[in-house]
């Protein structure tokens, strides 16, 4: 059972970790907690699933949506954040921004989907189980958790060896000083909410399919679960939101495993509660974007 | 020659009576009287998934007053739905604005439990007859003198639809997976324990998980690690639906049942194959053969192009309800009162139904199994 319920924690900790790192990217480059990016999340999952429902193949659809995500966060950035950023309004006022977005997004989905759930494929996604040993699991399963390790992966190499990533980091650590070495800011922040805009919503669209379930309360449940994962793994570190999603979502499965299921909440907060009393900064200390 | 007539007349009133939706407009003692009942469902809101059905379900009961598919012996019946929009408040306000606006002598609804909780004490202070159709929590019709409902509790469902899959099923461990974090999960989480140990069974593992979790997979792992023959769900359609997929792709191969949550007929298009031989312990059956029932569920869907849910033939049952007492003359707040209180057996979609001493419906519930695009007597 142990085994299984690992690999169980590893698919479940896969998508925690891809949410995170584009939640905890932005907060990186910015100072600023987007609490939008949940509904960014789900509003990629409906994208993707409208695109299979006029009889897309789910890769367009999963690519399409991926790209809306993206296109939403820059627009978030530039109604939302950048004229306070102007105005030098702190990080409190955006973060009320943020809250304000998300429920106006939150808003527009309901008014074009409804409230009920939708889903991929009636009747499920067909995929037969794969048994390795003693563990279970589905084609689709295995495809969705690639997709996310490959996508982290991505992002990591993109801020460790290219010019944008060069500039992102840039920003991060020093703002006017990256403009005076001749780097971009807003187009730099403009990329950066893109792809933690596109990355959340990667991980709202392989939720959506790994479930074969999308609704408008997809957001509320991983908004909370997204914010201590990133505060656990350290504000700002993109390997420490990789940790931290694992580290949440192998806790929540163990917690049921080990006959906890109605403390599974209770227990995975109180992990965070006890790390951070060691390690106030979290397992990746505070700013680690700057050394990614 | 006038026997022949008589023949034909005999045979055109038999044929008259027989086939539903040729009904006539009869003339009772209330005919051509205004009786406006008022309705309170949540057709906004977070319940409105549940709410919506309910208008729907009572605008098509106008319709059919109208045509006379409903009998309400010639009376100007009309139910006036209002949407409380899932707020517990403006439940309050709609309850006391009907029983006090003078026109109003009977209420249906609200569609939650937790809203009978906060309006009925008000019917009952001014002694106003109100029948919920979908408040199921324990203790909603102790409220008052004057509360009664037509939807079936939990404790009545659960009971003969556990001793009735142990005829079959006879299963000796089981498992129990239910929501902690509602009042209707978890009534069904207890009741399923306590009647399967009444059979004999042990229950090997017991899981929670609360509205809105997607991923069973640990919980389903270790349930399947203890090898029970049944799973019993205590959950609302959202989850069951993942439970029961996830338990099919893990390959677990106990016998599973629920209560009403999993009544729906989406169950199969949603759940997919594995939800095939599930056990649905219900109210109401949609292909049931009630008087009038198939008949409704054809005109529901014409009208809005969905199947109706349980939702919805409960809130027309209370329609059906409604109508034979004012057939049969109550069209003030005082006689509809003394009418509930005096129901013999109505024949409604939900099959015959009347009121037990608590004014709690007295009615057997449906056992199905999910079978594909719906459901069938198990």
């Amino acid at each position: 059972m142990l085994a299984q319920q690992l690999v169980n924690g590893l698919f479940l900790g896969a998508v925690y970790a891809l949410f995170a790192v584009g939640y905890t990217l932005v907060f990186g480059v910015l100072d600023i907690l987007n609490l939008a990016h949940a509904a960014i999340y789900m509003i990629a999952a409906f994208t993707a699933y409208s695109l299979v429902a006029h009889g897309l193949p789910i890769g367009v659809a999963f690519a399409g949506g991926t790209i809306l995500a993206g296109t939403v966060g820059i627009l978030l950035d530039r109604i939302a954040f950048a004229p306070l950023r102007r105005r030098n309004a702190g990080t409190l006022v955006p973060l009320i921004s943020s809250i304000g977005a998300a429920i106006i997004i939150g808003a527009i989905a309901r008014g074009i989907y409804g409230i009920d759930e939708r889903h991929f494929v009636d009747g499920g996604i067909d995929s037969p189980p794969i048994h390795i040993g003693p563990v279970t699991f589905t084609a689709v399963e295995a495809i969705i958790f690639a997709t996310a390790i490959a996508l982290m992966l991505v992002l990591s190499y993109v801020l460790r060896a290219t010019t944008l990533g060069r500039n992102i980091r840039a920003v991060s650590q020093d703002r006017i000083a990256a403009a005076l070495l001749g780097v971009n800011i807003e187009r730099t922040i403009a990329a950066t909410f893109f792809i933690a805009s596109a990355l959340g919503g990667a991980a709202g669209i392989l939720t959506g399919l790994e479930y074969n379930s999308v609704s408008i309360d997809m957001a509320g449940s991983i908004e909370l679960k997204g914010l201590a994962v990133i505060i656990l793994g350290g504000m700002g570190s993109i390997t420490g939101a990789v940790i931290g999603g694992f580290v949440i979502g192998a806790v929540e499965t163990l917690a049921v495993a080990y006959g906890l299921s109605e403390w599974r909440d209770a227990l995975t907060f109180g992990v965070m509660f006890v790390i951070l009393v060691a390690r106030p900064a979290g397992i990746f200390g505070a700013r680690a974007l700057r050394n990614a | 020659m006038k026997k022949t007539l008589l023949c034909a007349l005999a045979l055109t009133l038999a044929l008259g009576t027989a086939l539903p939706g040729a009904a006539a407009l009869t003339k009772g003692p209330a005919a051509g009287k205004t009786v406006k009942v008022g309705v309170i469902a949540d057709v906004t809101g977070s319940g409105a998934v549940y709410g919506t059905m309910q208008r729907n379900a009572y605008d098509l009961a106008n319709d059919d007053v109208k045509t006379g598919i409903i009998d309400a012996g010639g009376a100007n019946l009309s139910f006036d739905v209002e949407d409380a929009a899932s707020d517990p408040a403006q439940v309050v306000n709609l309850m006391q604005k009907f029983t006090t606006d003078g026109a109003t002598p009977l209420v249906l609804g609200p569609t939650l439990s937790g809203e009978a909780f906060r309006a009925f004490p008000i019917a009952k202070a001014a002694n106003f007859p109100v029948m919920g159709t979908s408040t199921t929590a324990e203790g909603v019709t102790a409220i008052g003198p004057t509360i009664f409902r037509d939807s079936l509790a939990e404790s009545q469902a659960i009971p003969p639809t556990v001793a009735r899959v142990q005829q079959t099923w006879h299963a000796k461990t089981v498992a129990i997976i239910y929501g902690d974090d509602n009042a209707f999960t978890k009534t069904d989480g207890d009741l399923f324990a306590r009647e399967f140990q009444k059979t004999g069974a042990s229950v090997v593992d017991t899981e929670t998980f609360h509205i809105g979790d997607k991923d069973f997979g640990p919980a389903l792992t270790k349930i399947a690690s203890k090898k029970p023959d049944a799973i019993a769900i205590g959950g609302l359609f959202p989850e069951a639906t993942q439970i029961i997929a996830q338990a099919g792709k893990l390959g677990i191969k106990a016998h599973m049942l629920g209560g009403n949550g999993l009544n729906s007929t989406q169950m199969y298009q949603t759940a997919g194959p594995a939800s095939l031989g599930v056990v649905v312990g219900a109210a109401w059956f949609i292909g049931g053969k009630y008087t009038g029932n198939l008949e409704f569920v054809k005109r529901f869907k014409a009208k809005y192009g969905t199947t109706p849910d349980q939702f919805a033939a409960q809130a027309y049952a209370a329609a059906q309800v409604v109508a034979s007492l004012v057939k049969a003359g109550a069209v003030t707040k005082d006689a509809l009162l003394a009418g509930l209180r005096n129901v013999h057996v109505v024949q409604t979609v939900l099959g015959p139904i009347a009121f037990d001493q608590n004014r709690d419906v007295r009615a057997a519930p449906v056992v199905l199994k999910i079978v594909k695009g719906g459901f069938a007597y198990f």
